[in-house]
């Protein structure tokens, strides 16, 4: 790092108890980080620890409540991204932000076109973008489209984007996510030849193996909270992991009423969607709950949804009260009993501009109409009920569900199913964005209903849920069962050593 | 819930208060026969604009209707004027055949439309525009370009293919007496108000019009839910379609002809009246009732600048600024009403 040391001695950037709040949530509680010139800062942390934020605050997308950040010593406001990518702060997202039908030269000048005269000067746009691609070790034409790029040279594009901005600070975000072995090895052989030019990189990975590859510096955070820095070197995984999993936040422990039925209501062998999982297994019973652990990407939801027919599997089987069991559509596997939860419930779950009442009916209103024709009062009644029965606060079946709170629209969600007498339930991070009181009324009710004979699987990021609610706990990683755990004997940390591609906690 | 509450009410208040502005101004205005006139004038538009209110509610839009007027039209008017079907079932029996087949054939072309969008996922607006431009072609192919009806002295059957046409006149140009009303009440505009009421019944109390709005308002969620989407998707374009065909029928009863070029730009005119009649473009929102009144008003505009003497082309420019206007009220009362829901959001989960 020659030249690096001349910028100064400081940080590149700092942030100084930065603190972004969302509607119910504190993403980001009083955060510091500082970022040296010429190194590698890794930054590490479960899922919504608050890692995305932060680099959004970072490129500028979104602005912190409180706090600030120095770039080079001087504090910087950032009021749009346009106002980063200028102050030489380029952040790679995870999903890339080219575009797809331009060619690599013009995604790279895009924004900030070479121009003489008010024409785009193509002759200077392609030498620069040339220079800059080589620099990087990319062996492709600057004219090649976008999209006939691999994933790996479209991210070459990217941090060729950056150099041509003169980037001092480039944050990437999950790079090697959608990478081989291979490529990986390439990417941090450029990000080194970047902190070469006194390049300040920020890393967001989940692997540490590859943080203990890349970066000099490490930062853990934790439900918005700086927990932990250090150089690595002086860092274990295991300390590591400890700081990732400590919580603050503990659910009291909810077991079944009595034991599981023998034979599996729902059995899913080697369940496969090519690209998305491999070769999956696993068996749910009537009164039990069954957690599928795993990073986010390892490929659950996606598992959940071939199970609930809303996406098709390529290869394995499934059985239903061993009967076989291969939904061609989420209306195929309602009907059989079998219903998904979605994650996203504005998206997925709910028709926001639509009532509670008619949510909770949607699929079921060929039982509230006769001959085609609604039948009001009971599809009132039913509705009631079923919202009653989920604790729905307050209990206005009027109400239009896009003005509920995400506790709220949970239950109106749940209430949609019970109606429908689904009795194999798959709810997906049940409890993102839900305030910690409903969420142990959520809990309770997840229990009640596997006490009263559904089998459940319950997808959760979040491993104090996963272990307070579970019988038993699958886990995934990078699209396949690492291995499943009883929940007597599985902790925190042995979890996150299951679900951690190339963790090696002692 | 259906619509923004100021839309709901927005429209018909507009409305009202430009009926009541315009009897002040305008002489003759509020006459009972002027009334009735404008509802005849609204009533093909009207129809047409029900079934634009369908397709557009699941987030579609059908460009081809305009087109189907004129291809459904004349099929209508060559079984009516069919010597083989006049010697077969004599003049009524022909009118009513000849209705059928109109409207028969723009639920073709709806199903057709509605196929291809569903099962094929192809976007709605290139499967109608390209419907819209073969229909047309269709319907001048059929007629090789002229009107088909009216019977030649000549023709040896030209008795019979009158009292055929004045059958269906009966429907398309025909007046139901009332009593108050010396010129009677238009049979277009019964059919209008029929078929407005009957659609606002099914979108409001059948399973099919519940999940017409699920789909518009969130495909996924009702997909997860066990809603047939396609089904529902293609069943709007049916409806769309057999709309546009009795708006046909009416159109070839009312003129005694089918002309191949009938029905140019009614496309148009619909997605205008649904529009300002709060149908929103996004989806999920509409009603039958905003059908009506969004006809209504481009039609009393009309009616009055006519009859204040305004220039056509003027009138035009006024349609133009209303149907703006209309949209920017509809992308406001969005945004009106994602900030009563964060707001909304937030308080609920504060509290």
């Amino acid at each position: 790092m020659p030249e690096a040391a001349a910028v100064g001695s400081g940080p590149l950037l700092a942030l100084e108890a930065v603190t972004k709040r969302f509607p119910g949530v504190t993403a980001l509680d009083a955060v510091d980080l500082s970022v040296a010139p010429g190194r590698v800062h890794a930054l590490v942390g479960e899922n919504g620890a608050g890692k995305s934020t932060l680099l959004k605050i970072v490129a500028g997308a979104q602005r912190p409540d409180a706090g600030k950040l120095l770039l080079a010593g001087r504090e910087v406001r950032f009021a749009a991204p346009r106002d980063a990518l200028k102050a030489g702060v380029t952040v790679m997202y995870q999903e890339l932000s080219l575009v797809p039908q331009l060619s690599a030269e013009a995604n790279i000048f895009l924004g900030m076109e070479p121009e003489r005269r008010g024409v785009l000067d193509r002759r200077t746009a392609r030498a620069r973008a040339q220079d800059a691609l080589r620099a990087l070790g990319a062996e492709f034409d600057p004219g090649i489209l976008a999209s006939d790029l691999s994933v790996a040279e479209q991210q070459l594009v990217e941090l060729a984007r950056a150099l041509v901005r003169d980037a001092r600070l480039i944050a990437l975000d999950e790079p090697t996510a959608a990478l081989s072995q291979v490529e990986a090895g390439r990417l941090f052989e450029q990000v080194r030849g970047l902190c070469g030019r006194g390049i300040a990189v920020i890393f967001v990975s989940h692997r540490l193996e590859e943080v203990r590859r890349i970066a000099e510096d490490v930062t853990v955070l934790r439900d918005g909270r700086r927990v932990f820095s250090s150089r690595i070197a002086a860092v274990s995984d295991a300390e590591l992991i400890r700081h990732m999993v400590g919580r603050d936040v503990e659910y009291a422990r909810l077991n079944a009423a009595a034991a599981p039925a023998a034979v599996p209501r729902l059995e899913v062998r080697g369940l496969t969607r090519r690209g998305h999982f491999t070769d999956v297994s696993l068996a749910l019973r009537r009164g039990e709950i069954v957690g599928l652990a795993g990073l986010v990407g390892a490929g659950r939801t996606e598992v959940a949804r071939c199970v609930a027919g809303a996406d098709r599997s390529d290869g394995g089987t499934m059985l239903l009260s061993g009967a076989p069991y291969r939904p061609r559509s989420p209306r195929e596997a309602i009907r059989r009993g079998v219903v998904y939860l979605p994650e996203d419930r504005k998206t997925q779950g709910l028709v926001l501009g639509m009532s509670v009442r008619e949510n909770v009916t949607l699929a079921t209103l060929e039982r509230y109409s006769r001959r085609g024709v609604i039948r009001r009062r009971t599809e009132r009644e039913a509705a009631a009920r079923e919202t009653a029965a989920v604790d729905l606060r307050p209990p206005e079946i009027e109400r239009e569900a896009g003005t509920l709170s995400g506790g709220n629209q949970q239950k109106v969600v749940l209430a949609k199913w019970l109606l429908a007498d689904a009795d194999v339930l798959i709810f997906d991070e049940p409890t993102r964005g839900v305030d910690v009181a409903t969420k142990v009324d959520l809990h309770r009710q997840v229990r009640a209903l596997a006490d009263a004979g559904k089998a459940i699987l319950v997808i959760s990021s979040e491993l104090p849920e996963i272990l307070a609610l579970a019988d038993r706990i699958v886990v995934m990683r990078e699209g396949r069962v690492a291995g499943a755990l009883e929940a007597a004997g599985a902790t925190a940390e042995r979890v996150l050593e299951l679900a951690l591609p190339g963790a090696h906690a002692a | 819930m259906r619509a923004p509450r100021l839309a709901r009410f927005g429209v018909p208040l507009v409305l009202a208060g430009l009926v009541v502005v315009s009897g002040i101004l305008i002489p003759g205005f509020m006459s009972r026969s002027n009334l009735t006139t404008i509802l005849l004038h609204v009533s093909i538009n009207g129809i047409i604009t029900l079934g634009a209110v369908y397709v557009i509610i699941t987030a579609g839009i059908d460009l081809s209707v305009g087109s189907i007027v004129g291809f459904a039209g004349v099929l209508t008017a060559a079984t009516l004027t069919s010597g083989a079907v006049l010697h077969l079932l004599g003049p009524v029996g022909a009118a009513v055949l000849a209705g059928v087949v109109g409207v028969a054939a723009g639920a073709a072309v709806g199903l057709l439309n509605g196929g291809v969008v569903a099962w094929l996922g192809v976007a709605p607006f290139i499967v109608t525009l390209a419907t819209m431009t073969a229909a047309r072609g269709a319907a001048r192919l059929v007629t090789g370009g002229i009107p088909v009806g009216y019977p030649d002295p000549s023709d040896p059957m030209q008795a019979q293919k009158i009292a055929a046409l004045n059958a269906l006149h009966t429907v398309g140009g025909g007046r139901l007496p009332m009593p108050g009303l010396p010129t009677g009440f238009p049979v277009p505009a019964l059919v209008m108000l029929a078929i407005v009421a009957l659609g606002g019944f099914v979108l409001v109390r059948t399973r099919f019009g519940r999940h017409v709005y699920a789909v518009g308002g969130n495909e996924e969620a009702s997909r997860l839910s066990g809603v047939a989407v396609g089904r529902v998707k293609l069943a709007t374009y049916v409806i769309s379609g057999a709309c546009a065909g009795v708006a046909a029928v009416l159109l070839v009863g009312q003129l005694r002809s089918g002309g191949p070029d009938a029905g140019m730009l009614y496309e148009l005119n619909a997605i205008a009246a649904a529009v300002i009649g709060g149908t929103s473009l996004f989806g999920g929102i509409g009603t039958a009732w905003g059908a009506l009144t969004g006809a209504l008003l481009i039609g009393v505009l009309n009616n009055g600048l006519d009859l204040l003497g305004v220039p056509s082309f003027w009138q035009e420019i006024a349609k133009g600024v209303i149907i703006l206007l209309a949209v920017l009220f509809d992308v406001w009362m969005k945004k009106a009403d994602a900030r009563r829901r964060a707001q909304a959001g937030r308080a609920a989960a504060g509290g």
